[in-house]
């Protein structure tokens, strides 16, 4: 049906590479400028006006106030652990989207020296089990805050850290579940596949509504977004897991997050919203774009319109609502398709 | 002795009496009841509304709450204390200060001090006035006690600076003579009241 | 005079027959506005406020004297109304100046204004333009401010004996007629004078020649008489009052120091003047304006204190002079004891052999009177003092007799002064030649004695020297003999005590000892009360307390005078030692009283105490010492802290304590006749110092302007021509500035002593005349 696609090159997916690095990383930092901004509008305040035009530039004052503090590492702490925490969360968040397709693809143009006619992929690794490799890494950042919260030999940390392991391992089962129905609907682990199906046919959110508010209160809580930010909530663990960070490894957490929060925006983008189609006159990349930045938004929204929740009710909506909701949600949807074919 | 008590770990709850709270639910079908309310009655949805809605007239404009201070200010009441400022006469632009020592003496942190002099005129005159901001409590009787009105409390609120000496000076708090034009007279505590006029009993030295 | 009770408002009040209504009032507690009235001088009833009722008759309670069973009310309804139309007087046109004004807080004006509830005015008249003046050096009249209460004329006629000033024609409007119906009588009255009149100096100059006390500053009621050094610089409720005593001459007067941080950058206290209880003691210029003699910036410079211990150590003669604290004369006695040290003080020596003979003679350890009775008496006698310049308290009584007691007063001194005959029409003064001291006690004796107490020996002595009517000891002593008696005769009239003050020409004189005798003498057998005047401030202290020697031998420390090793407290000396404001002790007064003083102003350097403990094992503080001042000497072993040192409402005098007079049996009193040939002649210059100057701390004060040189009357300054004279003892010779003191008469000249640095003491030895050779150059 389509084109047979150029070659794929390792200086393609190096490029491919070194575009998600550069950009999420800017958008992570970006990100932080427009959640102050967004939270600020929402609560009748300007935000950051001072640095640059309308505030703009604070991200790099931000910057080098991060690369500039202090590096401060406890007494007591397990200092090689303490030190390679955030690289963790960072290196995870980073490698979940190595296997998510963020751009369109496209070919340098020819005229561009000698990477000219290079062809670099929506994905920087089309691997068939994408989904699940993306799950499976954003899973293993969870070793990021809990090493980090044991390490530092501080009560806040390790409160945070245990609330880490609870939340994280907890709504893993609700992500992997609710997914599981589209995947049985599209019979492939792949987010190509996933896109094209959408292409074909209509936007899986009309047959999987359940299955998409799941993954998306679940994707809150992967992303210790509020209202399930129990693991740093201030009012209760003062910093949780990142009570003794400072500097630029507290900023790797930081980093960390807002690329979680992009990936999951991704991923409901692709999986549930169509993905990188062309969507009647609207070229295929802006749609990415917009529905990213939408789950972007939505997140900081929520975040100014709703509280926190207390741990136990965490769990409670764990396993007492999203889970057997999930399952029924896979049985009524593998009773159709047989019912179907 | 059971250890009942010691179990209850809701500490401070028993003793109180809470209101308006609904009933809680008893059996497992009201649970789900309420679960089931809750879920559907879109008050989540209400909250983004909300949030959604200032955001919107935020950036219209509208409703915006931030004075961005240092270049933008909020006027302050006449009422208000902060670093003392000393007035000249308006139409002849000396000090209106005659160095009485009322300020002096009422002050009850003790931070006021001065120096008066016999001057070439034979009038008494303040060589040298300091207050000590460190002590001052911007109590406001030395602005209330002054007979001729030249000591009062000024707008000037931001006081960080490298030392406190720079405010303490007579010349410091003292209106500069090219802005004699621009001096407000003081409406605060101990300034002259608006009926000051008729309270005031004719006596026959009219000379 | 006998103790008669009366009634005021109802309440028992014990009183003196003569006294005033207002000091029993005042003595018992009960307020009657006074603005006018001094204590101690003659009623002025210039302000009528004291208005009372006495027995239902309006009488001014400070010129109404008690009678017994007197009945006063202090408050009826129309004692109200004139006290107030009087306060409303006095408002009009006074300006409303309070701000400023120096004496706001501790104003009069002020004060009764309140008291009597003035808040509205009802008379007026047009303004006078009345300028302020300086009339001296020291004073400042603001015309303006005055109430012309006259309290200043008062003090400074009757306490000071100036008379420096006076009422003069303000040249004010004229009052309106038709208040004369309409006021209440005594506040018309009182207007009627006070439009007219404002203070001007009585010699119709625009300055002042006076002492330059200052206590027509101190009794002013109001802001219009103010000192110029203190004239704007601070208001009265800053200062803080510390109360000492003056240190500068025997008077030890009791005086406050006020002081205050000196400025806003230097918050070390400062003197900014000094006041007194002037209802009960008058001070003089020295006191008043002479404070600021601290030893400043002084810190504990250990090396110095090291060579100092060493000085001790090694010394043979320990030089001071009077200027000394009781405590510290103690210590450097009992330096003398335990080293061995000798103590010369040229200032103390003479009056010490002049006491003690003076003991031996006559039996009783110390002289039998004092000043305060002096100034009760009617007929005082001043003998061997320059009154003006000596001492001044003794000035004030001889002064305050003649106008206060409708007294009399001789007055015997070589040097003439116009002041003296001018404190009364019953003064007679005698200019008798150097060296005829003995013929004037002879002539007391003469006058005084009841012959039948006499020895045959003095008696015919003194019989010698009549013939018929000429008494030959008036005639030696300058006086025509019959004039004399008639005016003494005069003198005597209603006379019932007398009262003899014995000055400095009696110590420092070669016969000083006769002179001693004399004195025991006349004390023995004439109805005479004698109080020595003791030369320098703490004299009589220094006397008792220490065992003084004649000649320095050896390596020798000075104590504020020159020696080997110097202590100064004018900072002029190898080590500070704290000067007498910035010390803690007692001083023995001419009144024989041992009185407090208090520091008035930090001192952070080493004391004499210091170096005593250094050297022995002795008290912690210098006040510890006052305990144990000699007991057989007739001082007490009181602690210091336990002295007081102020004055009741009554005027009691509660400073300090008094010394104990000893008494044994004494022989009967030989004395020697004198040798006329002992009178100086020729060219004669006195140890006496200018007004106001006492030592070199009085020199320090930057107030207290009276420079050193050679005094002299205008008549001796025309026949010296120049202005500079050189005066020559034997071959030690000064060229001095010839300064005239237009009060001193005839050709004795004056040799200051105050500056310690011309050894003044050592030119003239043991007498305080000399005759020298004076040129101008």
């Amino acid at each position: 049906m389509e084109t047979v696609l150029p070659e794929v090159t390792a200086v393609g997916v190096i490029i491919k590479a070194v575009i998600i690095l550069a950009v999420i990383s800017a958008i992570a930092g970006f990100g932080t400028y427009i959640e102050r901004k967004v939270l600020a509008f929402m609560q009748r305040r300007l935000g950051p006006m001072h640095v640059g035009p309308y505030g703009l530039l604070q991200l790099i004052a931000d910057g080098i106030k991060l690369f500039t503090k202090e590096d401060i590492i406890p007494a007591h702490a397990n200092k090689f652990i303490f030190a390679i925490a955030p690289a963790i969360t960072a290196a995870t968040a980073f490698i979940a989207l190595s296997a998510v397709p963020v751009f369109p693809d496209f070919t340098i143009p020819e005229f561009i020296p000698l990477l000219g006619g290079t062809f670099v992929p929506s994905i920087a690794s089309d691997v068939n089990i994408g989904i699940l490799f993306v799950l499976g890494m954003m899973a293993a950042g969870l070793y990021g805050p809990l090493l980090a919260g044991m390490a530092q030999a501080n009560k806040w940390g390790l409160l945070g850290s245990a609330r880490t392991a609870v939340q994280f391992l907890s709504y893993e089962v609700v992500t992997g579940l609710s997914i599981l129905a589209p995947i049985m609907i599209v019979g492939s682990l792949s987010f190509v596949d996933f896109n094209d199906y959408q292409n074909e046919h209509i936007w899986l959110v009309v047959y999987q509504p359940v299955a998409f508010v799941l993954f998306l209160i679940a994707g809150f809580a992967e992303t210790n977004r509020t209202p399930f930010d129990i693991l740093e909530h201030e009012a209760e663990i003062v910093s949780g897991y990142a009570t003794e960070y400072s500097g630029m490894r507290w900023g790797m957490f930081f980093i960390g997050e807002y690329a979680n929060m992009i990936t999951i925006g991704v991923i409901a983008s692709v999986v549930f919203l169509g993905g990188y189609s062309d969507f009647f006159f609207i070229p295929a990349w802006i749609m990415i774009i917009l529905k990213v930045a939408f789950f972007f938004f939505f997140m900081l929204w929520v975040r100014a319109a709703w509280p926190h929740i207390r741990p136990d009710q965490l769990m409670w909506l764990c396993w007492k609502v999203l889970m057997p909701l999930a399952v029924v949600n896979i049985i009524i949807t593998a009773v159709v398709m047989m019912a179907m074919a | 002795m059971s250890l009942e008590q010691f179990k209850d770990r809701n500490v401070g709850v028993q003793n109180y009496r809470q209101l308006d709270l609904p009933q809680s639910p008893t059996t497992a079908m009201c649970k789900v009841k309420q679960v089931a309310k809750r879920s559907l009655k879109g008050e989540l949805f209400v909250g983004l509304g909300v949030t959604v809605r200032e955001m919107v007239s935020t950036l219209f404009g509208k409703g915006l709450h931030t004075t961005q201070y240092p270049f933008e200010k909020l006027p302050i009441s006449p009422r208000y204390r902060a670093i003392h400022e000393m007035l000249r006469l308006l139409e002849s632009g000396n000090y209106r200060c005659i160095g009485c020592g009322l300020c002096e003496k009422i002050c009850i942190s003790n931070c006021i001090s001065m120096e008066t002099r016999y001057d070439e005129n034979q009038r008494k005159e303040v060589s040298a006035y300091t207050i000590n901001f460190g002590r001052c409590i911007f109590c406001g009787y030395c602005a209330e006690v002054c007979p001729e009105l030249a000591i009062v409390h000024g707008g000037r609120y931001e006081t960080a600076s490298e030392q406190r000496a720079s405010f303490s000076l007579f010349e410091d708090m003292l209106t500069p003579i090219d802005q004699l034009s621009l001096q407000q007279e003081y409406q605060g505590f101990g300034a002259v009241s608006p009926n000051a006029d008729d309270n005031i009993k004719k006596t026959p030295l009219a000379y | 005079m006998s103790d008669i009770t009366v009634k005021i408002n109802s309440q028992e009040c014990k009183a003196q027959e003569g006294e005033y209504i207002l000091n029993v009032a005042r003595a018992n507690g009960i307020f009657i506005p006074a603005i006018c009235y001094l204590t101690r001088c003659s009623p002025t009833l210039a302000c009528r406020i004291c208005l009372v009722e006495a027995d239902g008759k309006q009488v001014y309670a400070c010129n109404a004297k008690v009678k017994n069973g007197m009945n006063i009310e202090t408050v009826t309804e129309n004692i109200l109304k004139e006290r107030r139309a009087i306060m409303e007087v006095y408002d009009v046109n006074h300006p409303l100046q309070c701000g400023v004004c120096d004496q706001s807080g501790s104003c009069e004006l002020q004060n009764y204004t309140l008291e009597l509830g003035v808040d509205s005015q009802t008379y007026s008249i047009a303004d006078t333009v009345r300028e302020s003046k300086n009339w001296s050096s020291v004073l400042h009249y603001d015309a303006g401010l005055c109430i012309v209460c006259e309290r200043c004329v008062t003090v400074c006629k009757d306490m000071i004996g100036d008379s420096a000033i006076k009422t003069t024609a303000r040249g004010g409007e004229a009052l309106d007629k038709s208040y004369k119906d309409t006021m209440p009588k005594d506040a018309y009255a009182m207007w009627n004078k006070l439009q007219k009149s404002v203070i001007a100096p009585s010699n119709g100059t625009e300055q002042t020649n006076c002492s330059d006390c200052g206590e027509c500053v101190a009794v002013c009621p109001v802001g219009a008489l103010v000192s110029r050094d203190f004239v704007y610089t601070t208001n009265a409720w800053e200062l803080n009052r510390i109360p000492a005593t003056c240190a500068h001459c025997s008077s030890g007067c009791h005086i406050y120091y006020e002081t205050k941080p000196t400025s806003i950058s230097n918050r070390e206290e400062k003197i900014y003047r000094v006041t007194n209880e002037w209802n009960y003691m008058s001070l003089c210029g020295a006191g008043r304006f002479g404070y600021d003699f601290e030893n400043t910036n002084v810190s504990k410079d250990e090396k110095a204190f090291a060579l100092a211990i060493e000085a001790f150590k090694k010394a043979q003669t320990i030089r001071f002079n009077a200027t000394i604290t009781n405590e510290e004369a103690l210590m450097l006695q009992t330096l003398k004891e335990k080293l061995g040290v000798k103590l010369v003080n040229d200032e103390v020596r003479a009056f010490q052999k002049f006491l003690n003979a003076y003991s031996d003679a006559s039996g009783k350890s110390l002289y039998g009177s004092d000043f305060k009775e002096l100034m009760n008496s009617d007929f005082i006698i001043s003998v061997g003092s320059i009154l003006r310049k000596d001492n001044p308290n003794a000035r004030y009584v001889f002064n305050n007799v003649q106008k206060m007691n409708k007294g009399a007063g001789l007055y015997f001194h070589p040097i003439g002064d116009t002041v003296i005959p001018t404190f009364g029409k019953s003064v007679e003064t005698f200019n008798h030649k150097v060296g005829l001291e003995e013929a004037v006690c002879y002539l007391i004796l003469d006058l005084f004695a009841p012959k039948d107490k006499l020895s045959d020996e003095v008696k015919d002595y003194i019989e010698s020297f009549k013939d018929g009517d000429t008494n030959g000891l008036v005639e030696l002593l300058g006086k025509d003999s019959a004039k004399f008696k008639a005016s003494f005769d005069k003198m005597m009239g209603k006379k019932s005590s007398f009262g003899l003050m014995v000055g400095e020409d009696f110590f420092y004189h070669e016969k000083s000892e006769n002179l001693a005798k004399l004195i025991a003498l006349i004390e023995e057998v004439t109805p005479l009360n004698i109080a020595f005047i003791p030369p320098k401030s703490n004299a009589l202290g220094v006397s008792l307390i220490c065992e003084l020697d004649d000649e320095a031998t050896g390596y020798t420390i000075g104590y504020n005078e020159n020696g080997d090793f110097k202590l100064s407290a004018l900072g002029d000396g190898n080590l500070d030692i704290p000067a007498l404001n910035q010390q803690e002790g007692t001083l023995t007064n001419m009144n024989k009283k041992v009185v407090p003083t208090n520091s008035a102003l930090e001192y952070n350097g080493y004391e004499l105490n210091d170096i005593m403990k250094a050297l022995f094992d002795v008290p912690r503080l210098a006040i510890d010492w006052t305990a144990y001042l000699p007991v057989d000497k007739g001082f007490m072993s009181h602690e210091f802290d336990s002295l007081p040192n102020h004055y009741t409402n009554a005027g009691v005098e509660l400073r300090g304590y008094s010394l104990v007079k000893f008494t044994r049996e004494a022989n009967e009193i030989k004395v020697d006749r004198f040798d006329e040939k002992a009178i100086l002649e020729g060219d004669i210059v006195c140890r006496a110092n200018p007004q106001r100057q006492f030592s070199d701390f009085t020199d320090k004060a930057h107030q207290i302007n009276e420079a050193f040189g050679l005094y002299v009357s205008d008549a001796k300054s025309k026949s010296i021509g120049t202005s500079k004279a050189e005066i020559s003892f034997g071959d030690e010779r000064l060229i001095l500035d010839v300064m005239v003191d237009d009060r001193m008469e005839g050709d004795i000249v004056a040799l200051p002593d105050f500056q310690s640095k011309h050894n003044v003491y050592g030119l003239f030895g043991t007498s305080r005349y000399k005759i020298v050779t004076i040129k101008g150059v």
